[in-house]
């Protein structure tokens, strides 16, 4: 995992793909919510974390301000490529009430 | 009336779309895009300030804090003012429920209609729906916050046992490091963390860790706000620091919370260390008892199981092992012509070195006495060969009799052996001391000199290793060579065989439940 938090973003119509890097912290969480909120009229956000290993409760918060302004439009958002702990911690945290898993980024545009 | 009625709906879906805003400045600007929709005929102006201390904040684009007379604001309760003919139409002051003030100015259009009583009535019932959607969204972000922490600490319950789980299975001291680092900065919001193994004795750096892998340690190491945890372990100490405790508006010192969190973290590294140190004692302690079995077994199958019997006299010897098996050695070999070798030897250390460096002396010496050599000569033959195929440390100190039993001469050679003690049938006693030094010692080709005794009918000739005069009691005391010599004496008139067995029974006399610590090894020939 690197010492920086990397972001690389996608965008397909209305759907943004966002693919991490690092620890989703304070940092982390913020560049998510700040490139999320770069668009208008996104549908659906693709957070792939397949090269994100350790999140902490910050970061969630950002996490969960996204889910939220999406929900307002009925939007929703995936996360891709989820490490078990991090899935695990997520769970705990109710995350999936309002948010989905897929295999992969792929999976999660279809 | 008609009109009013006709809102209802309206004041419900704005009540929704309020009390559902993010933040209080989008709910603020929501109200504002509510109120230009109602009143179209009118500017509306909004201000927010956060206390009643503070400056008023224009709300909305191209609002100009400046371009409005804010004393129509000044007022210390809630205050709905209509005008007429005046710089504006309405002004509001509302008070909110944390705190914080809503101000709204109201100033009718160049070509608008007058502000009505209908108009009034709507203001009203908006001001109520506002101020109920305002505790709304309160109630609802303090929900939110309270769902959330209950879930943060259910994530931190469950992250603590799992880590615990995980960190047992690793056995790769980076993996365990790395794990443990990224589980506890998780688990206390920390922004980065650090373990440092420093030597114990001098406090050097011998390794660290740093999550995230690549970030700076003295970043962490000068950071304002840390957390510590420190514990020791055999030679080394770890320190662990937590560096930087993130919120949503930056970072602060951590808490006691976090405190307990990184020391039972810590604390659960720590065993995982200590587990896999008694591991490898056992692994170690294993080893060496296989060692030690396999050292026996070589030493119990070169000694003598059963001395040859001699005609004209008595023989009795005897190897007692001790538990870290010494390298002691004694035998009685037959030569042919009616000769005897009586041997015994102690190989400096223990363990399976030792009972190999005894293999090797007696494979030598059943080939060299074959030969039938000088024993001065075998001696020097047999110190080339162990010096050369041991250790500096390693050496044998041996004793070799050559007993003709016909004649009773003996033909002696003491390298660096113990006295052998000679007692006479008229009760003297005769010491054999060392003629050279132990064999392997040195290779400087000193000779080892050769004695010749003559064995008469009553003599005794008693050899010993110093696993006898060594044997100590639980108050640290030797049995003593003046012992072992007056038991000897004391009891010559015994047959060897009980000798032997005596001798023995009153060394363990003596050292009553204090360890063995060296093989006990005696010889004793009697001619009758």
């Amino acid at each position: 995992m690197s010492a920086e938090f990397n972001l690389i973003s996608e965008l397909y119509d209305k759907v943004l793909v966002l693919k991490t890097e690092g620890y989703i912290n304070n940092t982390g969480g913020e560049k998510i919510a700040g490139e999320f909120s770069k668009y208008s009229g996104i549908e659906k956000v693709i957070l792939d974390l397949e090269k994100s290993k350790v999140v902490n409760s910050i970061g969630i918060s950002y996490l969960i301000e996204v889910i939220e302004k999406l929900s307002q439009i009925n939007g929703k958002m995936v996360f891709t490529n989820l490490d078990p702990a991090i899935e695990k911690t997520f769970k705990i945290m109710g995350i999936f009430q309002f948010a989905e898993k897929a295999g992969s980024v792929d999976e999660a545009l279809k | 009336m008609v009109k009013v009625s006709l809102q209802i709906d309206s004041f419900q879906e704005a009540f929704e779309v309020l009390s559902k805003s993010f933040t209080i400045s989008q709910m603020i600007n929501n109200f504002l895009q509510l109120l230009k929709t109602n009143f179209l005929p009118f500017d509306i102006y909004l201000f927010h300030r956060t206390s009643s201390d503070s400056e008023w904040t224009g709300i909305g684009e191209g609002i100009e804090k400046g371009n409005h007379d804010l004393s129509f604001l000044n007022k210390t309760s809630r205050q709905i003012d209509f005008f007429e003919n005046n710089k504006y139409d309405v002004s509001v002051v509302l008070p909110l429920s944390d705190s914080s003030w809503l101000g709204i100015l109201l100033k009718q259009k160049p070509d608008g209609t007058e502000f009505s009583d209908i108009d009034k009535i709507t203001l009203l019932i908006f001001l109520q729906v506002f101020d109920s959607a305002h505790k709304a969204f309160l109630n609802q972000k303090k929900e939110k916050e309270l769902i959330f922490e209950l879930n943060e600490k259910i994530f931190q319950l469950n992250n603590l046992i799992d880590t615990g789980i995980e960190l047992s299975k690793y056995e790769k001291r980076d993996v365990l490091f790395e794990l443990a680092l990224e589980r506890i900065s998780s688990l206390t919001n920390s922004s980065s963390a650090l373990v440092k193994i420093l030597n114990i004795k001098n406090n050097e750096l011998v390794q660290q860790y740093t999550f995230p892998v690549g970030f700076s340690p003295e970043k962490i190491v000068n950071s304002p706000h840390k957390a510590e945890y420190s514990f020791n372990h055999f030679n080394f100490t770890y320190h662990f620091i937590l560096s930087e405790k993130e919120t949503r508006s930056g970072t602060t010192s951590f808490n006691e919370l976090d405190e307990m969190l990184l020391s039972a973290v810590c604390r659960q590294v720590q065993v995982v260390i200590e587990n896999e140190y008694l591991q490898q004692q056992n692994l170690e302690k294993e080893k060496m008892e296989k060692e030690l079995n396999l050292a026996a077994a070589i030493q119990q199958k070169i000694l003598p199981k059963e001395l040859p019997s001699i005609e004209g006299y008595e023989i009795a010897g005897t190897n007692i092992p001790s538990k870290e098996v010494g390298g002691d050695y004694y035998d009685c070999i037959k030569l042919g012509d009616n000769r005897y070798a009586l041997i015994i030897a102690d190989v400096a250390g223990k363990g399976i070195s030792a009972a190999l460096l005894v293999n090797t002396l007696n494979a030598a010496l059943y080939s060299y006495l074959e030969f039938n050599l000088p024993l001065t000569e075998m001696a020097d033959k047999l110190n080339k060969l162990i010096f050369n195929s041991s250790p500096p440390d390693k050496y044998i100190t041996f004793f070799i009799a050559v007993l003709n039993a016909k004649s009773g001469e003996l033909d002696v050679v003491n390298a660096g052996h113990n006295p052998i003690l000679l007692l006479r049938s008229d009760g003297t006693l005769e010491k054999i001391e060392a003629g050279g030094v132990g064999l392997g010692m040195l290779d400087f080709g000193l000779p080892f000199p050769g004695q010749k005794f003559m064995m008469n009918k009553g003599d005794k000739l008693f050899l010993y290793t110093d696993g006898i005069p060594e044997a100590m009691n639980e108050k640290e005391e030797d049995y003593s060579e003046e012992r072992m010599i007056n038991f000897f004496i004391n009891h010559s008139k015994l047959p060897a065989n009980e000798f032997i067995d005596l001798l023995v029974k009153d060394v363990k006399l003596f050292t009553g439940q204090t360890e063995q610590s060296d093989d006990i090894t005696l010889l004793e020939i009697l001619r009758k």
